[in-house]
């Protein structure tokens, strides 16, 4: 005999009257049992007392830490060349980051701590760079610029530009109006586009269009994220988390 | 991978089905405004089935971060077939009270003066349906009248079927269908929450 049709365990499973057969099948009937157990259970729990005090929405900036998690992983445009430099093996950060993945811990922080041990990594590349800081002179201008945005609303709120000048490159960093940065101040990084690596660029006054010397070589190992943080003054060099404003250069 | 509609006109529906599945698809193309509008929908589902699962507000928020995050990272595993992806989302919120009730655990074990809470904090027997029952309660408040009229007749009020028919002056046949029709699709809600959240 064929199982009996949906609509007819939903009737057995409310108690509804059924054809005689149907129910003796059902009875013997391992799937079908488990379909109106289902069912039952379904029904049980639509109709069990729910003692809730209505709906209650997260704070807003649960989605601004969403969007800023999700930026940092935000895949990267090209293949960063694996270079023998110290920067390029971060083994510490890349563990964080698979902690992080694994979801269960909090991993804002976990990143945090992630980005100080990349940050000291990336200071002696800065250093390295500035070594040997011999520029073919080409003409000055402007080589991208991008918009900043909130990260929550996405909304433009200023504008990052890397223009070369006779010695090199610049950052220029300018906010439509000026950022509020509390107790603390603002801070200029550029993360890297692998979302694991990142350095501190310079400090920008609110309201004040910042400039500061950056090399092509950190461009191109995938140093393009431009962000604005607000930082605390508490002797931690590392990234606060809290980032205001950020754009990712075109390549 | 890069559906047509991306970046062309907005489709405005009156069918909140269509509507989710839209937005599952748009998801799982990597369209990060599908995201956002999921978040505005469905954060308050998520987090009042957190907050009711471990008190704390802050642990909540901590699930909804996750969550979320967790849908982006993992948009491959929303199947666009199943319809809401409310219930995708409650059965990734299950994993993650999981996980905070586990790592609770661990502290508490760690910290032998605190035992006496270990005790109360155990979870009542039915503690393990609230997301469930959360998700059901949103369904049907989002169900389309006269279905969801009918549904909560017969379930919170415990009506025949027969009663609401006379209520509601409507054929027997029509209640009928509605209600099987509502169930039906509340129960597969249940399977695809018990399907992500078994993995």
């Amino acid at each position: 005999m064929s199982h009996p049709t949906d609509d007819e365990l939903v009737d057995l499973a409310l108690g509804e009257p059924v054809d005689a057969e149907r129910s003796a099948h059902v009875a013997t009937c391992g799937q079908c049992s488990a379909t109106v157990e289902q069912l039952r259970r379904t029904v049980r729990l639509a109709s069990g007392p729910v003692s809730y005090a209505g709906w209650q929405a997260p704070d807003d900036a649960v989605w601004a830490r969403v969007a800023a998690e999700i930026d940092a992983d935000d895949p990267p445009v090209a293949e960063v060349p694996e270079t023998a430099n110290a920067a390029s093996s971060p083994d510490v950060a890349a563990h964080d980051i698979r902690v992080a993945r694994d979801g269960a811990r909090r991993p804002s922080r976990r990143r945090t701590a992630a980005w100080a041990g990349a940050l000291v990594a990336a200071s002696l590349v800065v250093g390295l760079l500035a070594g040997r800081a011999i520029w073919s002179p080409n003409e000055s201008g402007s080589v991208s610029q991008v918009a900043l945005k909130t990260l929550d609303t996405r909304q433009r709120e200023g504008e990052a530009s890397v223009v070369r000048t006779g010695d090199g490159l610049d950052l220029n960093v300018v906010t439509d109006r000026p950022l509020d940065a509390g107790d603390g101040y603002l801070e200029v990084w550029l993360i890297n586009a692998d979302g694991k690596r990142m350095v501190s660029v310079g400090v920008l006054r609110p309201g004040e269009t910042g400039t500061f010397p950056i090399s092509q070589a950190l461009i191109d190992q995938g140093y393009v994220v431009v962000d604005i943080s607000k930082e605390q003054f508490d002797d931690k060099p590392a990234h606060s988390g809290d980032s205001l404003l950020r754009g990712k250069l075109p390549a | 991978m890069s559906p047509t509609w991306l970046g062309g006109s907005v489709h405005v529906h009156d069918d909140p089905d269509v509507e989710s599945a839209e937005l599952a698809v748009r998801l799982s193309g990597g369209d990060r405004e599908a995201l956002a509008e999921m978040y505005r929908r469905w954060s308050p589902l998520v987090h009042t089935i957190a907050l009711r699962a471990l008190g704390a507000r802050e642990d909540a928020e901590d699930v909804v971060q996750q969550v979320f995050v967790a849908a982006w990272r993992g948009r491959a595993t929303l199947r666009p077939d199943q319809g809401s992806p409310a219930a995708w989302l409650v059965g990734i919120t299950k994993h993650r009270i999981a996980d905070v009730r586990t790592q609770r655990y661990r502290t508490h074990r760690n910290l032998q003066a605190v035992a006496s809470e270990v005790v109360t904090e155990q979870a009542p027997t039915h503690e393990a349906d609230w997301a469930e029952r959360l998700l059901l309660v949103h369904e049907l408040e989002r169900m389309g009248d006269p279905r969801a009229t009918v549904l909560r007749m017969a379930f919170l009020e415990d009506r025949t079927q027969e009663e609401i028919a006379r209520t509601l002056e409507m054929p027997l046949g029509t209640v009928k269908s509605h209600v099987r029709r509502g169930l039906l699709e509340l129960r597969d809600r249940l399977k695809e929450v018990e399907r992500v959240a078994s993995d």
